[in-house]
């Protein structure tokens, strides 16, 4: 009856579940994938030169683009945001395109916090209630003198501790590759952060130079919480639609439409208040401009944490209240 | 009274515009079987999803061990081991480890039964093995066995024999008979079948539509429903049949192949109606009382209404 009894009965089915190692190894592919074709394609765009030419012509090449007048508005944004980024690195004399295996850990929490590491902890979170209704167990388990919130919460526990996991061993994967494809050095390099796009024009009043290693454990914390917000929202729609295939194919259809909507859909403001537009949280702290005007870090990370406890109040409510008939 | 383990109360459950449970009572006695007998629909599994708090009814209480399910659930359950239709398990964990995950889940000492119990239920050998690769009997043991670990006062089965091969359902009978007996539980058994309460079981409450219509000893309520056919092989069958008549008997038909004769007799007058044949010089090869189905039973206590 001990809570910790039922925390350790959830991790027990987590990891005995097939589930748990096909996500061990879609993160060892994936990532290792990644890595591979990185590398590869990395010589040939580079072509050998001083970093600080190649800059120079990246910038000189933007400025052309802007001059000519022809791009939509929302590149221009874009362009300008590049440019004062890429000013910025020559001024500070750090190469934008550098890399190595602690650079490329920070970079794979910017590029998995859209999809891949949400999508990971839709597949732990969207299964934990419905397969016991789907197994059955769900008449023993709610029949034990247990309250059905603490049963709940039990699941809960596991279920952060599961994405916490995932997030520590999708770095470490990261860093392991990384690690051999460009060396496992540069934890202290000095890295840029923080730049903001005002209105139409580049803001440098927030731009900051931060030791790697912090900028990485900063990033993989945003992309964390990330996983827990929609972790949450999955564990609702798996309490609320008592089939895992169900839970699942929701919750990932929202992720990839809350990937496209801002391209296709820049204009619509209110798409702000989506949890999934407010996914990539990495990004609005350390990189490219938002997509929308007046998502702010803080703004996404309060729209995703609202998200959350409103999904965890309503499936703890129909969790403790609804009856079990199937 | 001490002696009421389990009550429920003018139970009452709704889906939408029917009525699938209609003011059930019942009472359950320490140390006995009590059978929850209807057919398939009756509303046999929705009062037993009320009983073990899975659904909450909407008018009607229950009571375990003086306990009111809806203020005091997890007092109430300490009491309560149950299946609630199928015995099912997590299939990717072994036995073991399924029983090790529910008593996890109760009072201090459900871990130290473990071992005691899976030797009671012949499942010692395979305790280490996934349930995925047990049979469905050997599922039913397993589910029993969860269901004992916390040492309950009361036992709630729905349909135990479901799915079983005759021999898993006599070794289940015994099983529930020996809990009574020996340990003293309470069990609340339901069954769509009439054999099976009248082996398991002290006690029996018919429900029907959603309404229990009878409730009392087993041998009793088969008596007063269904206990009074008589098939009697007798040569010459017509004079048979005539004879029975004059006595009294009731409903007399004879068969197509012309040696049988089925009446309604009284269960005390056929010691009777048998001499009044034989002195009548008809043969009397074979006097059998047949096991009327449920569903005979159910057209005598409906009044003719079809289950």
């Amino acid at each position: 009856m001990r809570f910790a009894g039922l925390v350790e009965n959830e991790i027990l089915k987590i990891s005995r579940q097939r589930r748990f190692r096909v996500v061990v190894f879609i993160l060892v592919a994936l990532i290792g994938l990644i890595v591979f074709a990185q590398s590869r394609g990395r010589e040939r765009f580079l072509g050998g030169k001083d970093w600080h030419v190649r800059t120079q012509e990246r910038m000189a090449n933007i400025q052309n683009w802007l001059r000519d007048g022809r791009m939509p508005a929302s590149s221009q944004r874009w362009s300008r945001f590049e440019l004062g980024r890429l000013k910025y690195h020559l001024e500070r004399d750090i190469d934008p395109e550098a890399i190595s295996g602690p650079l490329f850990t920070r970079a794979f929490a910017n590029a998995s916090s859209y999809l891949l590491l949400p999508l990971l902890a839709i597949v732990f979170a969207s299964d934990i209630v419905s397969a016991e209704f789907q197994q059955g167990t769900i008449k023993i388990l709610l029949t034990r003198p247990v309250g059905r919130v603490r049963v709940l919460a039990s699941k809960l526990v596991a279920l952060m501790l599961a994405i916490t996991l995932t997030t520590v061993f999708g770095a470490a994967v990261a860093y392991a590759f990384g690690g051999i494809a460009y060396g496992y050095r540069g934890w202290a390099a000095p890295v840029l952060t923080g730049f903001r796009i005002g209105g139409q024009s580049f803001d440098p009043a927030g731009v900051r130079s931060i030791e790697l290693w912090k900028e990485t454990i900063l990033v993989f914390g945003l992309a964390w919480f990330a996983m827990l917000c929609v972790g949450a929202i999955a564990l609702l729609s798996s309490v609320l639609l008592r089939s895992t295939a169900a839970a699942m194919g929701t919750m990932v259809a929202a992720l990839i439409a809350g990937s496209i909507l801002p391209r296709l859909a820049s204009q619509w403001e209110a798409q702000k208040f989506l949890f999934v537009t407010c996914l990539p949280l990495p990004d609005y702290y350390s990189g490219s401009p938002p997509p929308i005007t007046g998502l702010t870090i803080g703004f996404a990370a309060s729209v995703l944490a609202a998200w959350a406890i409103a999904a965890l109040i309503t499936a703890f409510v129909v969790f403790a209240r609804r009856d079990v008939l199937a | 009274m001490a002696d009421e383990v389990l009550v429920a109360e003018h139970l009452t459950k709704r889906f939408g515009d029917r009525e699938a449970v209609s003011d059930v009572s019942f009472t359950l006695h320490a140390g006995e079987v009590l059978g929850f007998l209807g057919p398939n629909g009756a509303g046999k599994t929705t009062t037993i999803r009320m009983l073990v708090g899975l659904a909450r009814p909407d008018g009607g209480r229950i009571r375990i061990r003086g306990l009111d399910l809806a203020t005091h659930f997890r007092e109430a359950m300490v009491h309560v081991g149950s299946i609630v239709e199928a015995p099912d398990l997590y299939k990717y964990l072994t036995g073991r480890e399924n029983l090790t995950h529910f008593a996890r889940m109760l009072p201090k000492g459900a871990e130290d039964r473990i071992e005691a119990l899976a030797a009671m239920v012949q499942m010692r050998e395979r305790l280490d093995d996934r349930v995925a690769t047990y049979s469905l009997g050997m599922r039913q043991r397993l589910g029993i066995a969860q269901a004992l670990l916390g040492n309950p006062d009361v036992l709630i089965l729905d349909e135990p024999a479901n799915g079983l091969d005759p021999a898993g359902i006599r070794e289940m009978r015994e099983l529930v008979r020996r809990l009574a007996g020996d340990r003293g539980i309470s069990v609340f058994v339901s069954s769509h079948l009439l054999s099976e309460v009248e082996l398991m079981c002290d006690r029996v409450a018919i429900i029907h539509r959603g309404r229990t219509l009878a409730s009392g000893p087993v041998r009793e309520l088969l008596e007063r429903f269904e206990g009074d056919r008589l098939l009697v092989r007798a040569r010459p069958a017509a004079a048979a049949a005539e004879r029975l008549v004059a006595f009294g008997a009731s409903d007399v038909e004879t068969s197509a192949a012309g040696d049988l004769v089925s009446a309604r007799v009284d269960a005390a007058r056929v010691p009777d109606a048998l001499r009044d044949l034989v002195g009548a010089g008809v043969d009397v090869y074979s006097v059998e009382r047949p096991d009327s189905s449920l569903e005979d039973a159910f057209l005598q206590i409906t009044g003719g209404e079809t289950v």
